[in-house]
């Protein structure tokens, strides 16, 4: 979950080290951690449970040349897709709601500060009991966890135009829906997006949770449960470096994506910058 | 001058107008018995320091506030909420990012669900006039605080309002540019025949811009007289060296208090 760190909106200038100097630095530390990874194991005497960057890289290459986990990967995919297209309805459907209806917040607020609180895999047991160990039990458990954030990200979003925003359209009679569609929805994208970059990680961690917990259901959670279980680690290993590879790969093409909605949001311009 | 002799009647009338605001314990008067006519085609000013009360006598002619007690005819009719007839200016341009300029300036042909196609060539006339025209396409934070203010301009024009109502539109600009929007302001003022409330608390500008004065004091927010501002149109910079401007200008002080 480090990429998580990607998803929140960072602000301008903090931490900024100019390009050429900041470039060394990454690079730099690549070499240590390879190095480490490669010469530390070696010197554990242990190279079954902690195996070096060879190993592991040769354990990705055969994992990657075979093709019996094809399902497994697709599987994964598919059931974060939906999962995050779901859960992502869900929490717009719900903040929307909850962000300009006062009677349904008021009503709903006490158990969204519990739900938030909650620790939402420990209800993973009770849908794999209820919907089996298909996608279906791997689907919901996902969209309980990632669609809050999204529902939490589209209220507090909606709330956001200054109070002379709001006057000029109450300048102009604006009705409700218009202020809604015309101020307070365009207001809250960035946010959105910020919930539902979010989203689409907690939607694969739940995946993968749902898929180690349940063993038969297959993907590249059940995967690395298996090879880990036959002390298999560099293919474990090369399992968790697919996982990395997808997830990396997802939140590029969001940022992508949220650069071209959001240009015009003052935290999308200082990036730029 | 002209204007107000050969269309007498006034086109917003506030009798006895008051707001106060009741905390559970306090209460504060912001506004007290005003009497005002504002007349069709004048550019009045509300002059006074922060908590006269002047933005929010604005703010009840405009619809936005409900009176405590009193009453404001608009047009002949009472004032029961914003009308499509009076265009309303902040001290912030208050622009939508999203929104490129044009778009913006569109925004209340939109709200009034008219057709944005049949405004598109007074829009483009409106940004060309204040001299932005080059910047329609651009979004409002390409622009400077003063070319936004100007979009902000067009876009209170864009539906041809018969009243303006102005709350110190320019304050948050510097010096140099807020001069500049000024004569910007009469300008288009002028060209459209509209009627013009103007909120500030800078005494040169109001003698400067207006045809009358209303000055107001606080504790309790009032109206404590009118001063007519007889000086031609349009006005040039040089007025505001003449001595009858200086005494203009005194006089506003003393009714504020000041001297």
């Amino acid at each position: 979950m480090t990429s998580a760190l990607r998803v929140r909106p960072t602000k301008a200038g903090v931490a900024k080290v100019d390009g050429e100097s900041s470039w060394w630095i990454s690079a730099g530390t690549i070499v240590v951690l390879a190095l480490a990874w490669e010469l530390v194991p070696r010197f554990l005497d242990d190279r079954t449970l902690f195996p070096t960057l060879s190993d592991t890289a040769a354990g990705l290459v055969r994992l990657v040349s075979a093709g019996y986990w094809w399902s497994d990967l697709t599987g994964t995919l598919m059931s974060v897709v939906v999962a995050w297209l779901i859960g992502c309805s869900v929490g717009l459907v719900a903040g929307i709601a909850l962000g300009t209806v006062p009677f349904i917040r008021t009503a709903i607020t006490p158990y969204a500060i519990a739900v938030q609180a909650l620790p939402k895999i420990v209800l993973a047991p009770l849908f794999i009991g209820w919907l089996g160990f298909g996608p279906q039990s791997k689907i919901a458990i996902a969209v309980v966890i990632c669609f809050f954030p999204v529902w939490i990200d589209t209220m507090v979003g909606l709330a956001l135009p200054k109070p002379n925003e709001f006057k000029l359209m109450q300048s102009l009679n604006a009705t409700r829906a218009q202020t809604f569609w015309k101020l307070q929805l365009p207001s809250a994208v960035p946010m959105i997006m910020v919930g539902v970059k979010h989203a689409m990680l907690l939607a694969f961690t739940g995946v993968l949770v749902a898929e180690i917990l349940s063993a038969s259901a297959g993907g590249l959670g059940t995967l690395t449960k298996q090879f880990s279980s036959q002390l298999n680690m560099p293919l474990t290993f090369a399992v968790v470096i697919v996982v990395v590879v997808i997830a990396v790969t997802l939140v590029s093409i969001m940022d992508v994506i949220e650069r071209r909605v959001v240009f015009w949001s003052e935290e999308s311009r200082s990036r730029k910058s | 001058m002209v204007m107000m002799m050969t269309k007498t009647a006034p086109l917003v009338r506030a009798e006895g107008v008051s707001k106060e605001y009741r905390g559970r314990d306090t209460q504060m008067v912001a506004l007290s018995g005003m009497d005002l006519d504002v007349m069709d085609g004048e550019f009045l000013s509300l002059l006074g320091p922060s908590g006269c009360g002047k933005s929010t006598a604005l703010n009840i002619m405009g619809g936005l506030l409900a009176p405590t007690s009193g009453s404001v005819m608009f047009d002949g009719k009472p004032v029961a909420g914003p009308s499509r007839d009076i265009g309303m200016m902040f001290q912030q341009a208050v622009m939508f990012p999203w929104r490129t300029t044009i778009d913006n300036v569109l925004l209340p042909v939109e709200v009034f669900g008219q057709s944005k196609k049949k405004f598109a060539a007074k829009a483009e006339e409106l940004l060309s006039m204040v001299g932005i025209s080059e910047f329609a396409k651009s979004y409002p934070w390409q622009l400077s605080g003063g070319m936004q203010q100007r979009a902000a301009l067009c876009r209170v024009l864009i539906h041809s309002p018969k009243l303006l109502l102005l709350d110190e539109p320019f304050g948050a600009l510097d010096e140099f540019t807020r001069e500049s929007m000024n004569s910007e302001l009469l300008r288009l003022q002028a060209h459209t025949k509209a009627t013009a409330v103007l909120v500030t608390h800078n005494i040169n500008e109001a003698v400067f811009m207006s045809d009358r004065i209303a000055v107001m004091t606080p504790r309790p927010g009032r109206l404590v007289g009118i001063i007519d501002v007889p000086f031609e149109r349009p006005r040039t910079p040089e007025l505001a060296l003449s001595p009858e401007f200086a005494e203009l200008a005194l006089k506003a002080r003393s009714m504020l208090e000041l001297t």
